[in-house]
């Protein structure tokens, strides 16, 4: 009965209590979501480190690490990879070449790293293959040797990446149902070729206003973009000998992962057609990749690597990228720290409710001691009324956030306006959130703490109440 | 046989700047089955000894004993079981539980007492038919008249079947014909119950109706008389 008059209580001031509710699922929806977004963020940013970019552990030869040479080659690279194969830890690996490189178009040229891979192995390892742009041609593959895959910020730089407006483009946008007037103004630039983004949007703003480039501009660049495919990049490297050497490449591909940092250097090739330019009869092996069943694995595979594998650095995904690790190490805390905010403002505006309704119903208090109700009882009761309200609002605002962040989940957030930003850091533009159901069980607990200690407060009020003196006042 | 027994019972409150004889060595004892109006005027010491009598306030000096249990001599916890369990009161402002209904309210004590729950439907039902309301046992209090409300006040107070009932000015905020109906409902069931009344009052209908009337003056019994 005690809990039954505890829930009746929780209704007495509905506009009081609803404030409350609705305080706390407000107050849980942003912590799910936030938390969501920044787990959807650093599980993107870990799986695109290890499944892009670094794998879970690489080999590399002692000294390469400190300065990236061409001799500076793994040491016994057959021995190596025929200890990688008897660890059953391992799921897969691969070999790279990977040179300090200069490519050039005949209107730019940039540093990169070239990597010279087997193209059909390293989809086993990488999944770069599945980063390749709409309308950015393919994927290396070991039947086109003379290919270099290269990505969407490296075309940009090297000016490969290039806006044209043309008749298809023309006739995407009447499909999109773009205005006659923004197209026949678009018309006016037709069959100028724009080699960046830049010029092009310069161009753009020279047409139209600040609102039709708002609501089109993103789609009519989008649509006039013209990734030079086929084009010819110009590699410029050391030899064994250290002597420059040169060789032409054909763009087969752009690729675009979530960090700019990465995209900016790293172009591919294939490993044979890059011996072929650095010379000799061998294939250097400066980079064995290494995927694990189990990212967990990491630490105690790199220990027997580097007891069978002599002078070579074996390093697992937290020191090759240190700010996916660091990220994922610290998620923990941010949780904390988040949700500590949120349960803290919650934890004054249950306790300033109750102790308003304490105070209104002071004379009952002092009546239910008069009739008997012991001091665990009133406890209980104010302790039960608390928890109810808190809960009403935990329960609304963690299915709310739960169904929220599922939908996010499926379509993700995209941050425009600072989606470059954040690609330059690692980040995905588009993130989409997750929330495990951990997490949930984390917060419901965290809210149901919240809710007793907040009740301590007023339940401790209204044990302090005299009887005597509770029954006098109107 | 006697229930409650007050033996130079003395209250003093210690303000500041003066020293408040509430209560002034106040000697007496009730029977069962008792219908006993306490009078006087305002600031005579009434309330303040129905508090003493029901455990709500300890005297300064003296004794209260109900039914061999000497007050001063339980600790908090236990006070407020004996009320629960012996001590039935009625308040001016009849103080029900606006969230419950008025079966619930009379259920209430019971169910604290922990009463198996067909016992205590049958003496909720029982109660509220005797004071005349078996057909609001499910209205909330705001539904009610104050007299109505006040007849609920009284089912709650004797549902545990105490030894005696407080009754603080019960008839001080009904009207007229309210007031009639409850106390001939309370004369009622103290004489078929024998559970004693004591009320504290100024209404000359309750000291019309009262078997005996207590009259205080300064905290002093200046009369104390049994009427047939």
């Amino acid at each position: 009965m005690i809990g039954s008059i505890a829930w009746k209580n929780v209704w007495r001031n509905k506009k009081r209590s609803l404030v409350v509710i609705v305080a706390v699922t407000l107050g849980i929806i942003a912590g799910v979501l936030l938390i969501g977004i920044m787990e959807g963020w650093t599980k993107q940013r870990l799986h695109n480190a290890i499944y892009n970019e670094v794998s879970h552990i690489q080999i590399h030869n002692n000294e390469y690490i400190k300065n990236e040479e061409i001799n500076l080659t793994v040491s016994n690279p057959d021995e190596t990879i025929h200890s990688i194969d008897s660890l059953k830890e391992i799921s897969g690996w691969v070999k790279r070449t990977k040179l300090i490189a200069m490519a050039n178009t005949p209107w730019a040229n940039t540093g990169v790293i070239i990597y010279g891979v087997d193209a059909e192995k390293e989809k086993r390892i990488t999944e770069i293959y599945r980063e390749i742009v709409p309308e950015g041609g393919r994927y290396l593959d070991n039947q086109s040797p003379g290919d270099i895959l290269i990505s969407d910020k490296t075309a940009e730089i090297l000016k490969l990446k290039q806006y044209m407006v043309t008749d298809s483009t023309i006739e995407s946008l009447k499909r999109e149902k773009v205005p006659g007037s923004v197209i026949a103004k678009l018309e006016t630039l037709k069959d100028t070729r724009f080699r960046s983004p830049k010029d092009f949007r310069e161009a753009l703003r020279q047409k139209f206003n600040k609102k039709t480039l708002d609501r089109y501009g993103l789609l009519m660049t989008d649509k006039a973009l013209d990734y030079r495919i086929r084009n010819k990049v110009q590699i410029t490297c050391s030899d064994k000998e250290g002597n420059p050497v040169q060789g032409i490449f054909r763009v087969c591909g752009i690729y675009k992962t979530t960090n700019t940092g990465f995209d900016q250097v790293a172009v591919f090739v294939n490993d044979k057609e890059l011996a072929k330019l650095y010379g000799g009869n061998e294939i250097l092996t400066h980079e064995i990749a290494i995927l694990l069943d189990d990212i967990d694995d990491a630490g105690m595979v790199r220990e027997k690597l580097s007891r069978i594998s002599g002078d070579n650095s074996v390093r697992t995904w937290k020191e090759l990228a240190p700010d996916a690790a660091l990220l994922n190490d610290f998620m923990i805390l941010y949780y904390f720290i988040f949700i500590g905010i949120i349960m803290l403002a919650l934890a004054f505006g249950i306790i300033n409710t109750m102790l308003m309704a304490i105070l209104e119903r002071t004379k009952e208090l002092g009546m239910l001691m008069a009739i008997g109700m012991n001091r665990k009882r009133i406890f209980t009761m104010i302790m039960l009324e608390t928890i109810f309200l808190t809960m009403a609002g935990a329960v609304v605002g963690i299915f709310s956030g739960w169904a929220i962040s599922a939908a996010l989940g499926k379509t993700g957030i995209h941050f425009s306006g600072w989606g470059e930003g954040f690609e330059a850091i690692g980040f995905a533009a588009r993130v989409y959130p997750v929330v495990t159901l951990e997490f949930f069980v984390f917060t419901a607990i965290m809210v149901i703490a919240t809710a007793i200690i907040s009740s301590i407060w007023p339940a401790r009020k209204a044990l302090k109440l005299n009887p005597v003196e509770a029954l006098r006042t109107e | 046989m006697k229930i409650l027994e007050l033996k130079n019972v003395n209250k003093i409150y210690n303000s500041t700047e003066v020293k408040v004889h509430a209560v002034n060595d106040v000697t007496m004892d009730f029977e069962e089955a008792e219908f006993a109006a306490i009078v006087g005027p305002s600031g005579s010491g009434k309330t303040t000894l129905l508090n003493m009598i029901g455990g709500l306030d300890m005297p300064t000096s003296g004794e209260i004993t109900i039914c061999g249990t000497n007050l001063s001599k339980l600790k908090s916890s236990q006070l407020i079981d004996f009320r629960l369990k012996n001590i039935g009161f009625v308040f001016q402002s009849y103080n029900l539980i606006p969230v419950l209904t008025a079966k619930e309210n009379v259920e209430f004590i019971m169910t604290l007492q922990q009463w198996p729950e067909k016992k205590r439907n049958e003496r909720t039902i029982e109660l509220l038919t005797a004071v005349g309301l078996g057909d609001r046992i499910n209205s909330r209090p705001a539904k009610m008249s104050g007299g109505q409300q006040q007849r609920v006040a009284v089912a709650r107070a004797l549902a545990s079947r105490p030894k005696f009932v407080l009754a603080d000015e019960p008839t001080a905020n009904l009207d007229s014909k309210s007031a009639t109906t409850l106390l001939e409902i309370m004369e009622k069931l103290n004489h078929e119950s024998k559970i004693t009344f004591i009320f504290s009052t100024h209404d000359p209908r309750v000291v019309k109706m009262a078997h005996r009337v207590i009259t205080l003056e300064d905290g002093k019994v200046v009369t104390d008389v049994k009427l047939e």
